[in-house]
């Protein structure tokens, strides 16, 4: 299987996709093409097996957000440079779950990680964030995603990925 | 014109010429036979000319994309191709992430400044595997 990873186009075939979880399904079928086109809130990148160019398999959506400065407690501000901390949200990912196990997860999130180098480098970028079911908790981890403290029980665990970690690891790979 | 090796903005040593890096390439044997053959066609007398050519197309192809500006070529008929290359419109300004607001609770901001201002975590093997290649 040879898989393909680009923008969201607007012929792309999002019916069939079905990773099991209905919001992820729902989002992807629904908003995932306005938000990119229209509303400009969010970039979808697809994966395609190119047997089936147009069929999505497995997607993900990045986009970028800041915290200002003065909202962080005064005792961390002197570590932290003076501006707001600019960052990239990895909002959504999900494969169709015929593709599970396939190390597609691994292969979108290897190219989310590629895009925040080339934010991080073109505009500036701290770190990436994402807001994780709990149960894929673990997942991210994997990759170094940290939890962060402070999250209601009942929502997704957000969780922090150092940007200059990633840099690191492209040095070590 | 060969490409050189010391781009970091260090004058070379006087009476020293700079260093020239090497480049070398696995070519499968039909690319090897394209590079054969437009050698031949432009008339270029060595490996180090066609690169030279080629990288001052690449450069220029990537400029004017990384400008937002498309690359097409057009028959004398008026029909026009665009040029197309995945690697080539990751440098495109579209490719610029919308921004968002993101709501935060107290104690997140908290954990998130302590994390941002610590040092760096060692990649991960399953981190630094996501960066191969």
């Amino acid at each position: 299987m040879a898989v393909l990873i680009r923008r969201l186009e607007e012929q792309d075939e999002l019916e069939p996709f079905d990773c099991g979880d209905e919001p992820l399904n729902n989002y992807l079928r629904r908003y995932a093409w306005a938000n990119q086109q229209k509303s400009s809130i969010g970039v979808t990148y697809v994966a395609i097996d190119e047997i089936a160019p147009r069929t999505v398999i497995g997607y993900f959506t990045l986009a970028t957000a800041s915290v200002p400065r003065d909202t962080f407690p005064k005792k961390y501000v002197r570590g932290l440079p003076p501006y707001n901390l600019p960052l990239i949200l990895l909002a959504r990912l999900a494969v169709d779950r015929r593709f599970s196990g396939k190390g597609l997860g691994h292969a979108l999130i290897s190219e989310a990680f590629k895009i925040a180098l080339r934010v991080a480098d073109d505009v500036g970028c701290r770190c990436v964030i994402t807001d994780s079911y709990r149960d894929r908790v673990d997942w991210y981890a994997r990759y170094g995603f940290v939890a962060l403290e402070g999250v209601a029980e009942s929502g997704h665990q957000r969780m922090f990925l150092d940007i200059r970690t990633i840099r690191m690891a492209v040095k070590g790979a | 014109m060969a490409p050189k090796s010391n781009q970091t903005g260090k004058q070379p040593q006087a009476g020293r010429a700079a260093r020239k890096s090497k480049f070398q390439a696995d070519l499968a044997p039909a690319e090897d036979r394209i590079v054969r053959g437009l050698k031949q066609e432009l008339q270029l007398g060595s490996n180090t000319d066609f690169l030279s050519d080629a990288l001052a197309l690449f450069r220029w192809a990537v400029w004017e994309r990384k400008n937002g500006r498309r690359i097409f070529s057009e028959s004398e008929t008026g029909e026009r191709k665009e040029l197309v290359l995945p690697r080539l419109e990751r440098v495109a300004p579209e490719l610029m992430l919308p921004r968002i607001e993101i709501s935060w609770t107290p104690r997140e901001l908290e954990s998130l400044a302590e994390l941002a201002s610590r040092e760096p975590a060692t990649p991960t093997e399953s981190l630094v595997r996501a960066m191969r290649g």
